[in-house]
């Protein structure tokens, strides 16, 4: 079964995973971020799920996003679960809101995403350059020919709103 | 339940002993904590013909633990779930008497969450391989629930200016009610210095802002007003029951704001519609304590305060003995144990019997001093009402209220 060995984790993605095998394989071959965009309805949806949130339909396309965006929320882990994680800590995990389609269809929704807050060399971004509001791209770390994953860096673009940092 | 409120009642409780090391099985802790609630009912095992049960792979099923029971099941159901299950569950057994199913349901939960399978997600959790939708998050390090609720507590922090300290003090009220629970697990009181002094886990939360893990099993039985009536106990009747309701989306709930916002947002219509009550006249609430914070978001969503000022009220002492509407006057999950939240179930109906098992010599006959001090009295003075508000995540919980 393809699978991809990543900081002591065995990411599984077998030929019938029809919601991720693509999503991983298209950030491998375009360095973008490609999201599923209805085919009917024309919204874009993550993560890639095969009927339409907002319409019955289920067709759809793949398109390409920026990969521009702000953290909306994020963590720092401190005391790492996953044992590949140890020597990363203490390490962001960010929420990060993308710039398109922010409060569609409803002022409650966005198209956010889960990744590290991580340097040129992907290595955990020091803490205290983390804060909510704060710009940042798609970067993608290639881990196999079919799978890139797609984590995020800091750009030098003023925040979104105020920018704002855990106190603690 | 419409036209069902006061027609079912909890009838029996029962615990094992909250350790980190039961040195048994899952089977044999289901075993005794069932046999425990069914004589605190009265109940034989030819009198209970229903079970159900809730677990993620890490406990026993229904069908093996009746025949220890001396059961002969006419339902049984298994389910998949965590967190939020317990209330869930009693408005199903409701369901499955009411469809003629059955008569009586005993509801249990048993895990080794500290010996076996860390609830915490170390060991045999952290080591399984990642696929599916968690490819979304696991990969990034977020894989315990702390690391799942933290962005959500984060985005509150940021909204409302909720601060470490505030919520500290949902940890200081349970250890303060744990210390007049012989059972607890940790009996010893903090204080937010030593809550916010402890180590970071994941920001915002530190050690103490997380609750434990234990070995336990626990239960309750479920019948009709009817067949309580027969029964040792006074029944503790049930208003209402709002299961497992969500948010829009709970495989990736953070596409739909605001983040800050928890199930409760939509249980509470449900469940205090039926129970044609406002939060104003529970006398005690037992909200789900996995982390400080996951009480101070349900209090807050249920409207015993208003959206936002979830802090300012678990900081203001009404949360605690003595206040006007104590919380998880067991210790609940942060100081008694972790039970996926049947323990604060149990909590209130002994709470609504007047007998809660304190410090106090004639507790069991409900003598109690109503002395909050340490190693006293943990009864509330006449309560009429509890109310239990179960969390599996931000976007999904369940809500019970009883009265007696």
């Amino acid at each position: 079964m393809p699978s991809v060995e990543y900081r002591g984790m065995n990411l599984v993605i077998p030929e019938n995973d029809s919601e991720w095998r693509e999503h991983f394989k298209l950030a491998r071959q375009h360095h973008q971020l490609m999201l599923r965009k209805c085919a009917k309805c024309g919204l874009l949806r993550y993560p890639p799920s095969h009927g339409c949130p907002w319409c019955p339909s289920q067709e759809w396309t793949w398109q390409a996003v920026s990969g521009g965006g702000h953290i909306y929320s994020y963590e720092v882990v401190h005391h790492a679960i996953q044992p590949g994680f140890k020597d990363w800590t203490p390490y962001a995990v960010v929420l990060v809101e993308l710039d398109e389609q922010r409060g569609k269809p409803t002022t409650d929704e966005a198209l956010r995403i889960i990744g590290n807050l991580v340097t040129a060399d992907f290595r955990p971004e020091p803490e205290a350059n983390v804060a909510i509001g704060k710009r940042v791209k798609a970067v993608f770390n290639d881990l196999s020919n079919d799978f890139a994953l797609p984590q995020f860096a800091l750009t030098d673009e003023p925040p979104v709103g105020r920018a704002w940092r855990f106190p603690g | 339940m419409a036209g069902l409120k006061d027609r079912y009642c909890i009838v029996g409780v029962g615990e094992t002993e909250y350790s980190r090391q039961s040195a048994r099985s899952t089977r044999a802790m289901a075993v005794e904590a069932i046999r425990k609630a069914m004589d605190d009912a009265g109940l034989s095992g030819a009198q209970v013909d229903g079970m159900m049960s809730y677990q993620s792979g890490d406990s026993i099923v229904s069908n093996w633990v009746s025949g220890d029971l001396g059961m002969r099941l006419n339902f049984y159901m298994d389910v998949f779930g965590g967190g939020s299950s317990t209330e869930a569950l009693v408005g199903l057994a409701i369901g499955a008497i009411e469809a003629g199913m059955c008569n009586t349901v005993a509801l249990f939960r048993s895990m080794n969450g500290y010996s076996d399978f860390r609830i915490g997600g170390t060991g045999a959790r952290a080591a399984q391989p990642v696929r599916g939708m968690d490819l979304a998050q696991v990969p990034f390090g977020m894989r315990s629930a702390g690391q799942n609720f933290a962005p959500t507590f984060m985005r509150h922090m940021y909204e409302y200016g909720t601060t470490s300290e505030q919520v500290a003090a949902v940890r200081v009220a349970h250890s303060k009610h744990a210390s007049q629970n012989p059972k607890a697990f940790l009996k010893d009181r903090v204080t937010v210095a030593d809550v916010v002094g402890s180590r970071w886990i994941v920001k915002p939360l530190h050690l103490l802002d997380c609750c434990l893990e234990t070995d336990n099993a626990t239960a309750i039985i479920v019948t009709s007003a009817e067949r309580a009536r027969d029964l040792r106990r006074k029944p503790i009747s049930i208003m209402g029951v709002a299961g497992r309701v969500n948010k829009p989306r709970t495989d990736f709930h953070w596409a739909h704001g605001p983040i800050s916002r928890v199930a409760g947002y939509y249980a509470k219509d449900i469940v205090f519609g039926q129970a044609g009550i406002a939060p104003d006249d529970v006398d005690i609430t037992g909200s789900y304590d996995a982390f400080t914070f996951t009480t101070m978001l349900q209090l807050e969503e249920y409207g015993f305060c208003k959206k936002g000022e979830g802090g300012a009220y678990v900081s203001s002492g009404i949360i605690e003995l003595g206040g006007k509407r104590p919380n998880n006057t067991s210790g609940g999950h942060l100081c008694e144990g972790y039970t996926h939240g049947m323990s604060m179930v149990i909590e209130n109906v002994r709470q609504l019997r007047g007998t809660v098992d304190d410090y106090c010599p004639g507790a069991a006959e409900g003598k109690h001093s109503y002395d909050y001090a340490t190693g006293r009295c943990r009864q509330v003075k006449d309560p009429r009402i509890t109310m239990n508000l179960g969390w599996a995540m931000p976007p999904t919980g369940s809500a019970l209220i009883l009265h007696n």
